[in-house]
């Protein structure tokens, strides 16, 4: 049954999708309230930077006399919304429609999703783990106003899937060889190289071939080993990732092995991904160059590379923090439903016969 | 015996997993960032209908196990297990009700089922699409009876199982079920 059909059959079901509508708003406030500028970023392109791991959408753009271009749709708002930081917009934010092909299958993932990112000017990761937790707080105390008025609603918690999640600041912060060493009893600090990491997931039983890399085997344990324990009962902010693992952000002075990147998880859901963004335009090119040659040996479409960005960070982009966050999975945390799908009025499902 | 990769993983599928047989119950294709892509399973022990998860790499090889299906008749329970009669051989077999999970409300006494068999053992049932049970208690509907009008209302099945269904249903019909999500579907 397609979702209008349940929608027509089981009028209840429309305050679970106004969840969407709601969420949005309340995001638009919160960061309208402090001055950003919502910018509307573009959906399609002739180029794109260069990301190893995304399969991208291409179609073709005619001019009037029907000469081909290859057009993509874009895999996230993050290289228009950096070229106006550079121009000098300040503190900004999409909300956004965004594509990947190959990532249908799933309770999480929409081939088209919407995605939210802001930039703070002059900011660092730490600062924004802090607009994380008023971010999430703020969209809670926004739902559940009308309640709150009667005075028995506690507005810094939520149900998700029968778990009672608590969103009060400070979240659970820990470093990524934290989470190993506590969850998978396996110290990061040595095992950074594939020589040292292979041999130790062998040793837990997994099974390693001739062709898997670092960037496999890590996640392969971070998976199955360290992300069931994040987020639960208060959202968990995982940082400090290998500098391997955060190819747009700034590496750590302390630590140059490390990156200032965090992820944050609430009840074993994937919400956001933020960087000390990179400035520097000749890493940046660097890591544009690897992430290219590592597509083409994955065998995945070349496209052209978004070399204006460059061009842009070479003018000088001021320090920011910066950050994407699944605004469908935030709806699906709101709403507590545990598939993406149930927050769409028309999921891929209803739109692709099978 | 036969060594399939990921990319052959199905729901309903038995695999050897640390050395005992396995039924793929759920899967989920994941691809967090760099790194690759990832197949995230729910595995459920034949032996223990234990439930679980497992992330392989997408890509990672397992060996199937071999599962024949035999057509038997559904008998009745006896306290955990189901108990099945194969209708060539007549011979008994139990379902431990961890393998047959909310299946269980769908049952129907003498009905046909496809049963799994690995070794000597029946260890779950091939789930059909649909399953056709008759309505046994059911309101008229409220609003009247119209075939297009919206909302739904809570009738019982010759089971015992509620479901929710639409309104011009009345007692006596016979109605489909999607015993995964366990919705209506239609009238047969």
């Amino acid at each position: 049954m397609k979702t209008w059909q349940k929608l027509r059959k089981n009028p209840d079901l429309w305050d679970r999708y106004f969840i969407r509508e709601k969420v949005i708003t309340a995001i638009r406030t919160f960061f309208g309230n402090q001055g950003f500028h919502e910018v509307e970023t573009p959906l399609l392109t002739g180029s794109l930077p260069p990301e190893s791991y995304v399969d991208v959408f291409e179609t073709t753009l005619l001019d009037r006399h029907r000469k081909p271009t290859r057009a993509f749709l874009p895999t996230s708002p993050e290289p228009f919304l950096k070229k106006l930081l550079v121009a000098g917009i300040g503190n900004c934010f999409s909300i956004t429609k965004s594509f990947r092909n190959t990532e249908s299958q799933s309770k999480t993932h929409n081939p088209e999703f919407t995605i939210l990112e802001w930039y703070r000017v002059g900011a660092t990761y730490t600062d924004i783990m802090k607009d994380c937790e008023e971010l999430l707080l703020f969209i809670n105390t926004y739902l559940l106003r009308s309640k709150a008025a009667k005075g028995v609603i506690d507005t810094k918690t939520l149900m998700y899937q029968g778990k009672k999640v608590s969103l009060s600041s400070p979240w659970e912060r820990m470093t990524i060889t934290q989470a190993f060493k506590k969850y998978a009893k396996l110290n990061l600090e040595f095992a950074l190289t594939e020589e040292k990491l292979l041999p130790i997931a062998k040793e837990k039983g997994y099974a390693i071939g001739k062709n898997d890399n670092w960037e496999e085997v890590f996640l392969q344990i971070f998976l199955n080993e360290v992300e069931p324990h994040l987020g639960r009962g208060k959202p968990t902010i995982v940082y400090d990732y290998p500098v391997i693992l955060a190819a747009l952000s700034k590496k750590k002075k302390s630590d140059p092995r490390l990156a200032e990147r965090f992820e944050f998880y609430i009840e074993g859901l994937e919400l956001g991904d933020a960087y000390s963004e990179l400035t520097d335009w000749k890493e940046q090119k660097e890591r544009f160059e690897s992430e290219e040659r590592e597509r083409i040996q994955l065998g995945k479409i070349s496209h052209p590379i978004d070399t204006d960005f460059i061009d842009a960070l070479k003018v000088g982009m001021p320090e920011t923090g910066g950050i994407a966050v699944g605004v469908d999975r935030l709806i699906m945390l709101f709403a507590d439903v545990s598939n993406i799908a149930d927050t769409l009025f028309f999921p891929a499902a209803d739109l692709f016969e099978k | 015996m036969a060594t399939i990769t990921t990319a052959q993983f199905r729901k309903g599928i038995f695999i050897e997993f640390k050395d005992e047989p396995h039924q793929i119950v759920d899967m989920q294709f994941v691809n967090p960032g760099k790194g690759g892509a990832f197949i995230r399973t729910k595995l459920k022990s034949v032996k223990s209908g234990r439930v679980q998860d497992f992330t392989f790499k997408s890509g990672e090889s397992a060996v199937e196990v071999m599962v024949e299906t035999h057509e038997m008749q559904y008998l009745y329970k006896e306290g955990e297990s189901y108990v099945f009669m194969d209708n060539r051989s007549y011979e008994q077999y139990q379902i431990p009700k961890p393998m047959l999970g909310d299946f269980i409300s769908f049952l129907k006494p003498n009905d046909v089922y496809q049963v799994l068999i690995h070794g000597d053992d029946a260890i779950g049932i091939r789930f059909p699409k649909k399953v056709y049970l008759k309505v046994t208690e059911a309101e008229e509907g409220a609003r009247g009876n119209t075939v297009s009008g919206g909302g739904t209302k809570l009738v019982t099945v010759e089971t015992g199982l509620k479901i929710s269904v639409p309104l011009f249903i009345k007692s006596g019909d016979t109605v489909a079920i999607d015993p995964e999500t366990g919705e209506y579907l239609e009238r047969a």
